[in-house]
């Protein structure tokens, strides 16, 4: 790709596409490396080769220190440019010999609270998927509304929801936090019945209330209760979390971490601070992925929660600690920090191998 | 330079006074060596022999005011002290960079200066020449509560009962992120619904945020507080955004309070537009003086909304502000931060100004009757206290380390 003599410019680009054993979670892992030997490290959903050949055509004589600039390149192939944001700012840390987030203004904390996301249409497999993610070091929980059958739903279902919630509490105890996970399913009117059941619950939020669609709909939840709601994983236009500042109709932006990287996340949590809007990015991927959020939450002022996955058995757990070691260790509500220059993760080759996604 | 009528004075020759300002003081003034809102005072005196004191206290800032202040200098000097309006405009407009604290507080001190000369050449007090008072008993006011059991709100209770007092102010515990947990939003409510419970039915209650929280956050607890009836919620979430404290104020029936942090008449103009405000707390030290308070006084009526300054700095703007509450019909209450037992700060206002300033008799505040703004003060008085420098406020942070507001 180098066609300068800049030893930070981009010379090689390559995928290592995994698989995780137990919950069959995909991911690949993109390498980037300069002409003088920095290989950085990114994250994505998938990729093409066809995508792969024209992102090395675009990347051709920048150097890794252009993050900003290869974004604006790169948006033909939307699927790969967050994963290259990250391996672009690896190697500008791995070459300051710093952090990530100390190229990104330095930390505004010391530790970033983190988010569970936990599972169960029981309520003895959600209670046992609570206490599981407790032990790894989890205060803060996502859980999904149960599935719907109707377009709407009636008093039932409303109640099903609250009776879900105020048993996770009751087994949780009282420094326990709740993310209640709408995932895009229910209609508006719904969405702001229940948001309003729970008003006096105290939610951290409510995400995804409802699809992301008619601005209108969406501010009719925020406008008929107070329990706060968040929206932005499914945002692939970033101008949307414009609009939905300034419908009033979002106290919680989520970018996710595969659509805008580390330094687009960036500049959505500054139009969402002149608001007093909180960002809690999108994560559901791989250990990467994770280190690359952590730089980006100790940057951000108005950081609140990383969403982090909890390995969903021994095999997965240790597929991650193999690739990228200890990056996502929780205690006590709150991931540390990497202190290692770049992203923070020594990413294991050899490991990449055995978990590769073999189709 | 810019082609212009006569200065100052000179183009007012027919209509003007032969008064002019001669002299121009600045004091900082720290009551303890390390305060952190040292008392910044400014002293015009005329060729009459009249002085005017004001007020241009900026809590944390007080080295930056000083030298606003001194930046003015040449506004003032040689002018006709009657013409307050005109020099208003001329320290505002031609500072080219309007309003902002350090120069809007530079200007509130000035400003009362000016009326305080004002009201002396006229031989009235400066609620008289405003057209007040509208009560002739006082200024309603509150003290803080400064309580935090149940007992002692209890005690609070039977002495309110006993001083005439009607109003508190309390506040809410700890610091808020922008989104919170089910434990701190409890937490907030309870001690709201402790402060109902023991201080009673009759006493009004406002409870300052302090924009310590995020519209988010404020909504739910504001919403959760609507049974007891507060008085107001002051500063629900930080100033800048005014949709964002419209947000809080459309969801809830409880009254909104807000504006110390705001400076000149048209910072207010949105809040009244949008319907983000019940009441007003601007601040006479920042604002711009009682030239400004008043405005917003004026401008916030015909919308039903009322005012109820802020005040927590020196004497001479607390003493200036009750001129501006005494005639405006649509005055709520004054703030004072002090509370039913006086303090050094108070024993060291009674000396200097001869009388209990800023404290109250039967719930309100009683009204100077002598010229100006009603007090004389020694510069001598002053020196006991000099000025200990700039000192950051409280700078506090979060449990990750990262900034809180207080």
């Amino acid at each position: 790709m180098a066609t300068g003599n800049d030893p930070l410019d981009l010379k090689e680009l390559r995928a290592f596409p995994l698989r995780e054993p137990v919950s069959g979670r995909r991911y690949t892992l993109i390498r980037l490396e300069t002409r003088g030997g920095l290989r950085g490290w990114g994250e994505c959903a998938g990729t093409s080769d066809r995508e792969f050949a024209q992102a090395r055509q675009l990347l051709s004589g920048i150097p890794a220190t252009a993050y900003d600039v290869a974004w604006r390149k790169l948006e033909p192939i939307p699927g790969l440019r967050a994963a290259i944001n990250m391996a672009q700012l690896d190697i500008v840390g791995q070459h300051a010999k710093a952090p990530v987030y100390q190229v990104l203004g330095g930390p505004t904390r010391n530790k970033a609270r983190a988010l569970a996301p936990i599972e169960g249409a029981a309520p003895s497999d959600l209670l046992a998927s609570l206490q599981k993610a407790q032990q790894a070091g989890y205060r803060a929980f996502s859980t999904t509304v149960p599935p719907i059958e109707w377009v709407n739903q009636g008093q039932a279902y409303i109640f099903n929801v609250r009776g879900r919630m105020e048993i996770l509490r009751k087994n949780g105890g009282p420094n326990v936090d709740f993310v209640l996970d709408g995932a895009a399913q229910l209609a508006a009117g719904d969405a702001s019945s229940i948001a309003a059941e729970l008003e006096k619950f105290h939610l951290l939020w409510f995400d995804e209330p409802c699809r992301v669609s008619n601005l209108s709909a969406l501010r009719k939840i925020t406008d008929e209760n107070v329990t706060p709601v968040g929206y932005g994983r499914n945002i692939t236009n970033g101008g949307e979390f414009q609009d939905l500042l300034r419908e009033e109709a979002a106290d919680v932006l989520r970018p996710a971490l595969y659509t805008y990287g580390v330094s687009q996340s960036r500049k959505i949590a500054a139009l969402a601070e002149t608001y007093y809007v909180a960002v809690a990015p999108y994560h559901d991927g791989g250990p990467v992925a994770t280190a690359a959020a952590l730089q980006l939450a100790a940057s951000l002022p108005n950081f609140f929660i990383q969403q982090i996955p909890v390995p969903a058995g021994d095999a997965d757990r240790q597929m991650r600690q193999a690739i990228a070691g200890d990056v996502e260790r929780i205690r006590d509500g709150f991931a540390e920090l990497p202190t290692a220059p770049g992203l923070g993760v020594q990413v294991n080759e050899r490991a990449l191998d055995k978990y590769r996604d073999r189709g | 330079m810019l082609a212009q009528a006569p200065l100052g004075a000179g183009a007012f020759e027919k209509v003007g006074t032969k008064v002019r300002v001669t002299g121009m003081k600045v004091f900082g003034v720290s009551l303890t060596p390390d305060s952190d809102r040292p008392y910044v005072f400014v002293k015009l005196e005329t060729n009459q022999g009249i002085v005017g004191w004001g007020e241009a206290t900026l809590e944390g800032k007080a080295g930056a005011v000083i030298a606003c202040v001194s930046d003015f200098k040449e506004f003032i000097m040689g002018c006709d002290p009657m013409q307050v309006e005109h020099h208003w405009q001329s320290m505002y407009v031609h500072s080219f960079y309007r309003a902002g604290p350090v120069m809007g507080s530079a200007i509130s001190g000035i400003d009362q200066a000016l009326w305080d000369i004002r009201g002396k050449i006229l031989g009235m007090p400066v609620y008289k020449l405003l057209g007040g008072p509208h009560d002739p008993l006082g200024v309603r006011g509150y003290y803080h509560a400064r309580a935090n059991t149940p007992e002692q709100l209890q005690a609070l209770r039977h002495q309110a009962k006993s001083l005439g007092i009607t109003a508190f102010k309390s506040g809410i515990p700890g610091y808020y992120e922008w989104i919170e947990t089910n434990a701190k939003i409890t937490r907030a409510v309870r001690q709201i619904q402790m402060l109902r419970e023991n201080l009673g039915p009759e006493i009004d209650i406002g409870v300052d945020f302090h924009a310590k929280t995020s519209p988010s956050v404020a909504s739910i607890i504001v919403k959760e507080v609507e049974p007891l009836n507060l008085l107001f919620i002051e500063e629900p979430c930080p100033p800048e955004n005014m949709k964002a404290m419209a947000r809080v104020a459309r969801r809830s029936t409880t009254p909104i309070a807000t504006g110390e942090r705001l400076v000149a008449s048209y910072s207010c103009q949105q809040l009244i537009e949008m319907g983000a405000a019940d009441i007003l707390q601007c601040d006479i030290n920042h604002v711009g003086g009682i030239t400004a308070l008043w405005k917003v006084a004026a401008m916030a009526e015909p919308s039903g909304i009322s005012i109820a300054p802020h005040a927590c700095e020196g004497p001479i703007g607390g003493l200036a502000t009750l001129h501006v509450d005494a005639a405006s019909p649509n005055f709520l209450v004054q703030e004072i931060c002090s509370g039913v037992q006086p303090e050094m700060k108070e024993e060291v206002w009674e000396e200097w100004l001869g009388f209990p300033a800023m404290r109250m008799v039967n719930g309100r505040f009683p009204l100077p009757d002598k010229p100006g703004l009603g007090f004389d003060l020694q510069e001598s008085a002053l020196a006991k206290f000099p000025f200990g420098g700039t000192k950051p406020m409280a700078r506090v942070f979060h449990e990750d380390g990262s900034v809180a507001e207080w």
